[in-house]
């Protein structure tokens, strides 16, 4: 009976966690596949080739995120406007068009793979180009979903209370919506190509993603400390005033090399080189809450969420920060462009700034959907964040020591030909790195079955007064 | 006079984001505007008049193409057809592309079009890096055409660009490293348009991308 | 002449203020930042009239 306590919003938050959850096994079962094949090329050789394996590691990550974060905004958004959420039908609808759509495009990316090089490939089997590979016909159709979101969101909003945090979520979702609109064409001009396919890439990744977390963030922190919203609310603006300050213009560091004019250089460096300073922003806003809140004597609502945003400003400030400020300015990514550093600094951020806010907020749905009034943590939960965190930082540091020796052998002493990938691509260090980053890939996959675990027994292991107070909880 | 705190003023944040947010998205755009015209496509037109362009017209696959240091920008530049004395392209010096140095523009942009989308429908993108984005599992093709393995290779074939296409239609045949291309089914006419999109995107300036690329042999190898 | 009108492959106008040391890149950062110091008296001197927002 618990369940019926939900609006109608957050149920369907539930359906799109579920989906993102299985997705994120894929992701990480394909991404094994694809290590493995850096160790022993000739494992599935001819069956999944690597740039099939990748392709569902990295689309399996894009669209549980997306799924993930449409999830969150479906749980929160009826909280925080006070009301059901406005054309849920629809909504659901869009869920399950969605799904068959997902299904039906990995089942092309494992079957059929690659096509002729003609325009129907792009239309129905793949447009090969990194993290939208999707085919076009899957990008109408996801447009068409986002719509139903969108309006679901600003009808709900519209109607509801228009709390600070919504308010940030409606302009940026909106741009996050529009962005994608910016990766959905085909030119011969390969430079034009990735000018605008960074527009999708970048403009999510190191803007409104990190702003639609800063918003997610703040509720979460609402939602398990008690935390002040006036002051949630103000670190929000600071945050998006920087988070945008820094990150649309410093799109210009991907326009480095790609036959884009030589202004980029400067543009792209100083403005990137300041994305890191919201990410400490967020770091010790979420740290000065926690203090002031244990100093008060409060328990934590939501123990496992509060501790996966915990990672989350750790791992975004060095993953996207510290990670991506190594190798932003143009003097050093001149040798470091288009090597493992792209690699070590993706795994950390995603994982970092997105994954674990994300596995938060499904924390705090599980504790709404049976209604308690607090959630500790599990042995479970604890092994599974502990695992997942350390396996996912030796995997970077993993990374990166083969990234040093790529860039210099590769780059440094046989000047960036093919003679010099493959001799670093041999060399005993790099594939020391590589065997290193496989074995973290095991202890993330340890930490994932245990997270799933968790999910789905943690609220039947909580002490007896969690249970207490859950029509209190409900009414919160 | 009541003392004020600007600083933990929410609508001071807010009109702040506002603002931020919108004059970085217009300054954006506008940066957009001015590269989009830098990035045009060339002409043939430009090439016969020698007005450089960061990405020429195809027909360039029909010139000598390499990639030499440039005193002004102090970095490695694309040289087309040939070197004048003050270290800009000629747009002279011919070199053969499947035995003919005349394709018309529109022939050129046909095959670079069909090479173009044969490297999407193939996803090369997710083994290989295009001007160094992609994956990590092959190497950059940013300017694979001036790779000194294919000169190496080019004698036994009749010319690079045979070797290169003979690679791309049945690549475990002549696997270069344990690490394999896949048979990707690409077809003949394919191949070609491939190399010609090789060829023709060796000729984008990158601005020194990849650095001292093919200059230098090889050193010490610690540990290989 | 001090500022060389084109240092890129192109010219444009934004060739132009880039000048070599980060002349673009503080110009722009100059240009998002300043008129955050006119919201700044603007915020205090409403607040000092006592134009609080409700939240």
């Amino acid at each position: 009976m618990h369940g019926n306590r939900l609006y109608e919003g957050q149920k369907l938050a539930l359906k799109y966690f579920f989906v993102a959850m299985v997705l994120f096994g894929a992701q990480l079962l394909f991404g094994l596949l694809a290590a493995i094949q850096f160790l022993y090329p000739d494992f599935l050789f001819g069956v999944l080739d690597f740039s099939i394996n990748r392709i569902v590691h990295i689309n399996a990550l894009v669209v549980w995120l997306l799924y993930a974060m449409i999830g969150a905004v479906y749980w929160l958004l009826p909280d925080e406007a006070g009301r059901e959420v406005v054309g849920i039908k629809l909504g659901n609808l869009a869920f399950y068009v969605l799904t068959a759509a997902v299904a039906v495009v990995v089942l092309v990316y494992l079957f059929v793979q690659v096509g002729p090089g003609k325009e129907s490939t792009i239309w129905f089997i793949t447009e090969g180009r990194e993290y939208i590979e999707a085919p076009r016909w899957a990008d109408i159709g996801i447009v068409a979903v986002v719509l139903i979101f969108l309006y679901n969101v600003y009808a709900t909003t519209m109607s509801g209370r228009r709390t600070g945090i919504l308010s940030v979520l409606m302009a940026d979702l909106i741009a996050l919506a529009g962005l994608y609109l910016a990766g959905m064409f085909y030119t011969d001009n390969i430079a034009v190509d990735q000018y605008w396919w960074w527009w999708v890439i970048h403009l999510w990744v190191e803007a409104t993603w990190e702003v639609y977390v800063a918003a997610v963030g703040g509720y979460i922190l609402i939602k398990t400390l008690n935390a002040n919203r006036k002051v949630v609310e103000m670190w929000l603006w600071i945050e998006v005033a920087m988070m945008f300050g820094s990150g649309i213009l410093g799109l210009g560091h991907h326009y480095f090399w790609i036959g884009t004019p030589e202004y980029w250089w400067e543009i792209g460096a100083l403005f990137s080189a300041l994305e890191p300073v919201p990410l400490v922003g967020l770091f010790v806003h979420v740290l000065y809450d926690w203090g002031k809140h244990s100093g008060q004597g409060h328990k934590i609502i939501n123990v496992p969420a509060f501790a996966w945003l915990t990672v989350e400003t750790f791992g975004n400030f060095l993953g996207a920060g510290v990670w991506g400020f190594m190798h932003t300015l143009p003097q050093i990514n001149l040798y470091t462009h288009g090597t493992q550093w792209a690699a070590a600094h993706g795994h950390l951020a995603f994982f970092g700034a997105y994954v674990t806010i994300l596995i938060g907020a499904i924390y705090l749905a599980i504790q709404g959907k049976a209604g308690l009034k607090e959630l500790k943590m599990t042995k479970a939960g604890w092994w599974a964040i502990v695992l997942i965190t350390a396996g996912m930082l030796f995997m970077t540091v993993a990374l990166t020591a083969s990234a040093y020796v790529q860039t210099m052998v590769e780059r440094g002493m046989y000047g960036a030909t093919w003679q010099g990938y493959f001799a670093a691509q041999a060399n005993r260090w790099f594939l020391e790195g590589m065997g290193w980053r496989l074995a973290m890939g095991v202890v993330v996959i340890a930490g994932y079955v245990l997270l799933i675990y968790d999910m789905l027994t943690c609220t039947k292991k909580q002490p007896a007064e969690a249970y207490e107070g859950e029509v209190a909880a409900a009414a919160a | 006079m009541a003392k004020v705190s600007v600083w933990s003023s929410n609508r001071f944040w807010r009109r702040s984001a506002t603002w931020v947010t919108g004059v970085s998205a217009v300054l954006l755009i506008l940066l957009t505007f001015d590269s989009m015209a830098q990035m045009q496509m060339g002409t043939a037109k430009d090439i016969k008049n020698k007005v450089d362009k960061r990405i020429p017209s195809p027909v360039v696959i029909n010139y000598k193409i390499e990639y030499k240091m440039s005193r002004k920008r102090g970095h490695e530049v694309p040289i087309i057809g040939g070197m004048s004395p003050d270290g800009k392209s000629l747009y002279q010096v011919k070199e053969k592309f499947f035995g003919r140095d005349d394709y018309t523009e529109a022939e050129a942009r046909a095959l670079i079009h069909k090479g173009k989308l044969t490297i999407q429908a193939k996803n090369c993108m997710d083994c290989h890096t295009l001007l160094g984005n992609g994956a990590y599992y092959a190497p950059d093709l940013t300017k694979a055409w001036l790779d000194p393995t294919w000169e190496t290779l080019a004698p036994a074939y009749g010319g690079k660009e045979y070797a290169i296409a003979t690679f791309l239609q049945n690549p475990p045949a002549m696997a270069m490293h344990e690490r394999k291309m896949p048979n990707l089914g690409i077809t003949k006419d394919e191949a070609k348009a491939v190399v010609a999109y090789l060829k023709f995107m060796s000729a984008i300036d990158t601005n020194g991308f990849p650095r001292n690329f093919g200059k230098i042999k090889g050193a010490v190898d610690a540990w290989k | 002449m001090i500022l060389e009108p084109c240092r890129d492959v192109v010219c444009s106008f934004w060739s132009m203020l880039d000048q070599g040391p980060m002349t673009l890149t503080i110009t722009l950062h100059t240009l998002i930042v300043l008129p955050m110091v006119w919201i700044y008296f603007d915020e205090k001197k409403r607040l000092e009239r006592g134009d609080v927002p409700e939240e």
